[in-house]
């Protein structure tokens, strides 16, 4: 198997790629694939080498991936843009053997003197060859795509996603699943294809089913509605910020009709946001849970979705909670998400110690996430374990402050943390942006939480630091 | 040295499994013998509401526990015992005068005929206490609550009453059948808490936090040290029946991961 091969057998004429310069037709990709499968092999790039893929979503970047990955290489999608610190820790991480570099990355090509590998430029790559090397066959272990996974642990690695992984998460995407994807869904691409959910969820899966896959390559909220309306969008997924700013934009009713498959995913959705979507254009949104490491399918709220919860894990999937000793907990409590299937990674790269810290001999992969399981096996995301805050033994979730918080109207955005302290080992200490004063904060929380909750140090904040995805960047603030 | 006997109202309930074992007569001079033999504090009577139900959760140290908790309450309570104490001579009038439903723990589905025993006790609009940690704490510490009692609040939409008490473990230490007279022994009843304080009581996750609540409370009434981690299994008479569950291996890389959830807990 080759995952490079999902485009093979699909109509030559069919489009494949909308880009705001260039239409792309599944023949015309194919062509450009094989050109850059014949680039690679004449830069002695064969498989397992590494090549890093830094670019916009752009169609560069898909001709870029399948062509590497068709040489049995390894794929590396990067961001286009990267402070120049974090670009360098980033190719120390990851160590690329040639890096092919989009339009919207080619700042990078002004710093040459500080990137080791070689760098193409894919403006510059001819998009079809005479001849070119047959796709490499590989195993279901061999891996597919590297992905930084440096988010909000601030610690950088590099998950390894085999073929195996991720063919069988973009058919738990389309085929296994009810009124899941099919040759005529029209993907918009707003989410960065440097971030699994973008990557393998709305790009390769809708390119394995032979759909249309619509590129917007930086988001905003009217390009957006624009690309909705123009080419009939019917899959639409999003991270929450944008669910949030779609349900907000002043749109015409009509502007999501097409819609026919809504997607959260990355971090959790706000109820009100759900609620909007419903009220104000009919789009009830689904919402699913994974991680990079789980390519990134774990459960799915498709057809069978409760408030506030991310779904069902997915056929195949096992999901426990545990105990810290790893006895599972009981039915209805709160515990650690441990998850074994399919699409679990192949480790991370070069880091031995970082893979055994979360994965066992037996294939169980440990999230660090804290979840709860309903009667009916409905999963709920309660927060990351190692945001827990301890006060005198009792566990503090973030979430639930910060959402007690939040229900104050005059409250714009919380963040909560835990500080060291003498008596009680942490303390809570709130990040609050508001217009509002600290007494009148605190008199909110002691009315809404236990006192061992309640925050005893509120800071008053312009802004809080929260990634694009909506995830909170608490460490800024420890 | 004997205390004062609260005001108490008999509530029949023939509808409950035992309860017919003992009568007005029986339970007033039980409660009145417990009363001289002991040097019994009551804190917090007011908490407990005259009528309609409430979940009693106290901490857990000795088996005279189920003793000085009842004999406190200004009404009758009930709780789950094993289906066995009516079939020995020693227990079958004694116990249920205590409120004890018998359930048979034998089968695998005790866990649900037990939950739906309480429930019942529940919707009858009657008292029914459940040790929030399963099983004694051998340790003398205050232990992670299971989840069974915070879930049956939300099922019958009762209150939970946390109870604290002081100086059970000196009247029965552990392994002793005797109760030793005269000493001091207090119960303190916290006021009543609604899960609707603490989350949306049909958001699942609403349901440790909670539990955890009602823990927190019921430290500041024992005085006890909250430690994270269930009780010890070790005891044989444990309160809930158990359930033999996987393990799932811990990551070989883990002992080096930072600190998580219970390690940290003071």
């Amino acid at each position: 198997m080759n995952i490079a091969s999902i485009i093979e057998a699909h109509d030559a004429g069919r489009i494949a790629i909308i880009d705001e310069y260039d239409v792309l037709t599944y023949g015309e990709l194919r062509d450009w694939a094989s050109a850059i499968r014949r680039l690679l092999t004449e830069h002695g790039v064969g498989p397992d080498d590494r090549v890093a893929v830094p670019a916009g979503n752009e169609p560069a970047f898909v001709a870029a991936t399948l062509g590497a990955l068709g040489v049995g290489a390894r794929v590396i999608p990067m961001k286009s843009t990267n402070p120049l610190p974090e670009l360098d820790r980033k190719l120390a991480s990851i160590r690329p053997t040639i890096i092919l570099v989009g339009e919207e990355a080619s700042w990078m090509h002004e710093h040459t003197d500080r990137i080791d590998a070689p760098m193409i430029d894919l403006r510059e790559v001819s998009r079809t060859a005479a001849t070119s090397p047959a796709i490499v066959e590989r195993n279901g272990d061999d891996v597919a795509i590297m992905m930084l996974t440096s988010g909000v642990s601030g610690n950088a690695k590099v998950a390894m996603l085999s073929h195996g992984n991720l063919a069988w998460a973009q058919a738990a995407a389309c085929e296994n699943s009810v009124d899941g994807l099919g040759p005529e869904d029209v993907a918009l691409a707003a989410l960065p294809f440097s971030h699994i959910f973008g990557l393998n969820v709305i790009l390769l899966a809708t390119l394995r089913m032979g759909g249309q896959v619509v590129l917007q390559r930086r988001f905003d909220v009217e390009g957006s509605l624009e690309l909705c309306a123009r080419y009939g969008i019917t899959l639409l997924a999003g991270a929450p910020p944008m669910w949030r700013r779609w349900s907000m934009a002043e749109a015409p009713n009509d502007v999501f009709t097409s819609v026919r498959l809504a997607i959260s995913g990355a971090a959790a959705l706000p109820i009100e946001v759900f609620d909007e979507m419903q009220r104000r254009h009919g789009i009830t949104i689904e919402e699913g849970y994974g991680l990079t490491e789980t390519s990134p399918i774990v459960t799915s709220s498709r057809g069978d979705a409760k408030a506030a919860s991310v779904g069902r894990p997915v056929d195949g999937v096992e999901v426990i909670l545990v105990e810290e000793d790893g006895t599972p907990v009981d039915r209805g409590d709160a515990g650690e998400i441990v998850v074994r299937g399919p699409g679990i990674f192949k480790g991370y790269f070069d880091d031995d110690d970082a893979t055994h810290e979360v994965l066992t001999p037996d294939g169980w992969f440990w999230t660090g996430d804290v979840g709860v399981l309903d009667d009916s096996d409905h999963l709920y995301i309660v927060d990351r374990i190692k945001d827990i805050i301890i006060v005198s033994g009792f566990n503090v979730y973030p979430a639930e402050v910060e959402n007690v918080l939040l229900d104050h109207p005059d409250v714009r955005g919380a963040v909560v943390v835990g500080n060291a302290h003498l008596d009680t080992g942490e303390t809570v200490v709130a990040y609050v942006s508001g217009d509002l004063d600290a007494a009148e904060l605190d008199l909110h929380a002691r009315a809404n939480l236990s006192r061992y909750k309640c925050p005893t140090k509120y800071h008053l904040v312009d802004d809080l630091p929260v990634a694009p995805t909506g995830k909170k960047i608490r460490r800024e603030l420890r | 040295m004997t205390s004062t006997l609260p005001d108490f109202t008999f509530e029949a309930a023939p509808e409950l499994p035992g309860s017919d074992r003992v009568s007005h007569y029986g339970v007033s001079a039980v409660r009145r013998i417990v009363h001289q033999l002991w040097d019994l504090s009551i804190e917090g009577v007011h908490n407990i509401p005259a009528e309609g139900p409430a979940i009693l959760c106290p901490n857990h140290l000795s088996f005279c526990d189920s003793v000085f908790v009842p004999v406190s309450l200004p009404r009758r309570v009930w709780a789950i015992g094993k289906g066995e104490y009516m079939d020995d001579w020693k227990t079958k009038y004694i116990f249920p005068a205590f409120g004890m439903i018998p359930v048979d723990r034998s089968g695998g589905e005790a866990a649900q005929a037990a939950l739906d025993t309480a429930a019942r006790v529940l919707d009858g609009g009657h008292l029914f206490m459940i040790y929030p940690e399963g099983t004694r704490s051998r340790s003398g510490n205050l232990h992670k609550a299971r989840t069974g009692a915070a879930r049956l609040s939300v099922r019958c939409d009762a209150p939970i009453i946390p109870v604290g008490h002081i100086g059970t473990l000196d009247v029965q230490p552990p392994d002793q059948f005797k109760m030793k007279p005269g000493l001091p022994v207090t119960v303190r009843f916290g006021e009543p808490m609604h899960i609707s304080e603490f989350g949306d009581p049909n958001d699942p996750r609403s349901v440790r936090p909670f539990a955890d609540a009602v823990m927190y409370e019921i430290a500041q009434l024992s005085g006890q040290k909250y430690v994270d981690t269930y009780a010890g299994s070790e005891d044989k008479d444990d309160e809930q029946p158990k359930v033999e569950t996987p393990v799932i291996a811990i990551p070989p890389g883990r002992a080096r991961a930072p600190k998580l959830v219970s390690a940290a807990a003071s």
